[in-house]
């Protein structure tokens, strides 16, 4: 991490749904699955109290839920906030039950007609005519995005929408660089900076040089800790990688390898690491988001 | 390599993305019978043949073809991909067919043909199971006395009672059960089924819980929990918990522990198997099972779990059928 540079600390959400990538059975047995909006607001207050500059989160009811209470308190003046959109678990849920791709289709246009986004309805009818992948894609992006205003209430700012990894590596894997082209197009229109989720870091990095992309602007989230843990194909790669993403908002995601270090056994590593701009971790007690924060900020926020 | 594959739902969807990274292989023909779901994949896949009727694939000379489409469909297709020649190497998402009779005759059809064959049970590369069968191996806790196996997830906890969703993924048994009855397999050898229970929640007549108990050949017992209307399970989970005369293993998607009777006891979690691979969607798992298949089918090496050690899969979840209680 260069010196001088802000370094961004964002609150992430996974604790709030229920899902830790260490153990799942850990998160049954501490039973924080159970969904109680006005606990993890409070949480979140604490952590932008103690350092935080913002929030990372997947839309869902519960996020919206908890950015709405926290909007109408009013007690933390100002953050930022980073959507990633679609909250795959959610529509691997309703494909499940649905029946497949199709049924879950069906459900995410109706879903759309209802919410009474007038633009959304008429740019998701034209995608369905034309089975344009692109103009379906906008669709549900101004309909997540009018979700996130609605839930808000107020300006706030949204820094960047980023694309679940599951999308972000169906458009690697596929080669579908007219699809993240479209996609840079288009949330740059809106002003807001493209984002991207992944698992893949090297491999992104990679295609995009590949496609001719430019990094300005674009948000990155990927997995960087010390034990290489989802960093694919190995941390020495994701590492090298970094290097070459000048002028791109690198957010580091699994800092803490999903709970397997305390966060004062990541520090050095964070530390040594060049162009990453934020840092992204999920906090799920009070005294662990005081002091997890506090924390981060000392070494981290003010190198 | 040339690839094909038929059905696009999430397991095509998924296993093309994955192909589609391996050096050498392309992805040349997508089937699938929705007519939308087609014209998306058009886009897609701009390189690819895309058609409504896997037979035209014949004239492609394809080296592999994958099977994706729900299970009922797997033994007419398979029959016609061996029988008309469209490739000789063939994956199949999990069961192998929706019957142990169909599975014996289409294992008795392959026998005669060859080719490299392999069933969709992921978890056989998922690392802590690999560990946990390593660990068997060395016999970490000398001989095995007991075991038990469970699969759970919340697909079904809260669906309406007219829902037709359970019903047509053909049962909790071949749905979910399946990948932990294949790892028992896989880590002690043949079961036999000595009693069985299997419940309907969702609606009447659907095979939702199934409980049974089973015994190997070296007369060491088992116990099988499964269900897709358990409380709690965000994904679906798979555990075992194995007992030896010097102590006990627990395995599941996320960690192995080993517990000895001496008072030493360790554990591994994925961090700690290396977990990395080249490319990762879903779970690292799918990307190793996609390698190990197309690296048999250029090496000319059996792959694994084959049709045939799948074919004790079915058998096993046909004796449960035959043996169980409905409630």
């Amino acid at each position: 991490m260069s010196v001088g540079k802000q370094i961004k600390l964002l609150v992430g959400d996974n604790p709030f749904h229920g899902i830790s990538h260490l153990s799942q059975e850990r998160t049954r047995n501490r039973g924080i699955a159970l969904v109680n909006v006005e606990y993890f607001t409070n949480l979140l207050e604490i952590a932008l109290r103690n350092g935080a500059d913002g929030f990372m989160f997947s839309v869902s009811d519960v996020t919206l839920s908890i950015l709405e209470a926290l909007c109408k308190k009013r007690i933390v003046a100002d953050f930022e906030t980073y959507a990633i959109v679609p909250y795959a678990y959610e529509y691997v849920r309703l494909a499940t039950q649905a029946g497949g791709l199709l049924g879950l289709g069906k459900k995410v246009i109706k879903d759309i007609i209802l919410s009474g986004n007038v633009n959304a309805a008429i740019l998701g009818t034209k995608g369905l005519l034309h089975t344009d992948i692109t103009a379906f894609l906008e669709t549900y992006l101004l309909y997540e995005i009018s979700r996130i205003k609605t839930s808000i209430g107020r300006p706030l700012k949204l820094n960047s929408i980023l694309l679940h990894e599951v999308i972000t590596e169906i458009a690697l894997s596929l080669d579908l660089n007219w699809l993240i082209t479209d996609y840079i197009s288009f949330m740059r229109r809106l002003n807001i900076s493209p984002g991207f989720e992944t698992r893949n870091f090297a491999y992104l990095v990679r295609k995009f040089k590949e496609w001719k992309i430019d990094f300005n602007g674009l948000t990155i989230a990927a997995p960087f800790n010390k034990i290489g843990f989802q960093m694919n194909p190995s941390r020495e790669e994701c590492e090298k990688a970094l290097l070459e993403v000048d002028g791109a908002n690198i957010i580091g995601m699994s800092i803490l390898a999903a709970g397997y270090f305390k966060p004062i056994e990541t520090i050095s590593y964070l530390g040594k690491l060049p162009n990453l701009n934020g840092v992204v971790v999920g906090v799920s007690k009070e005294q662990h988001a005081r002091e997890t924060f506090n924390l981060l900020n000392k070494y981290l926020k003010s190198r | 390599m040339k690839v094909g594959i038929i059905g696009l739902g999430k397991m095509g969807l998924l296993h093309s993305c994955i192909l589609h990274t391996l050096p050498n292989v392309e992805v040349v023909a997508v089937c699938d019978k929705s007519m939308i779901i087609r014209r998306f994949f058009k886009k897609l896949f701009k390189n690819a043949v895309i058609t409504d009727d896997f037979t035209k694939m014949a004239c492609l000379n394809l080296d592999a073809i994958y099977v994706t489409t729900p299970i009922p469909s797997h033994y007419p297709i398979l029959k016609e991909i061996y029988s008309k020649g469209i490739a000789c190497n063939v994956f199949v998402e999990k069961t192998l067919t929706s019957s142990f009779s169909d599975s014996e005759k289409l294992c008795s059809l392959v026998k005669n043909i060859g080719g490299v064959n392999m069933v969709g049970y992921m978890k056989r590369y998922c690392v802590t199971f690999r560990k946990a069968k390593e660990l068997l191996e060395q016999k970490i806790i000398g001989d095995i006395t007991s075991f038990s196996a469970g699969a759970f997830s919340s697909d079904f906890v809260e669906v309406a009672a007219t829902a037709k969703e359970p019903l047509a993924r053909g049962g909790v048994l071949k749905d979910l059960g399946s990948h932990v009855i294949d790892l028992a397999l896989w880590f002690f050898g043949d079961c036999f089924v000595d009693d069985a229970v299997i419940e309907s929640v969702t609606a009447p007549g659907c095979e939702d819980v199934a409980y049974f108990r089973v015994k190997t050949r070296n007369g060491v017992s088992g116990d099988f929990a499964v269900s897709w209307c358990k409380k709690g399970y965000r994904m679906p989970e798979f555990v075992l918990s194995i007992h030896g005369n010097k102590g006990v293993i627990d395995v599941n998607d996320d960690k192995v522990s080993l517990a000895l009777n001496n008072g030493t006891s360790r554990y591994w979690y994925r961090h700690d198997l290396s977990d990395n691979v080249e490319f990762l969607i879903g779970a690292s798992e799918y990307y190793r099972e996609d390698h190990a298949f197309i690296a048999s089918i250029q090496n000319g090496s059996a792959a694994s779990p084959s049709f045939f050690e799948s074919l004790n899969v079915d058998y096993l979840i046909e004796q449960v059928k035959k043996k169980a209680r409905y409630q």
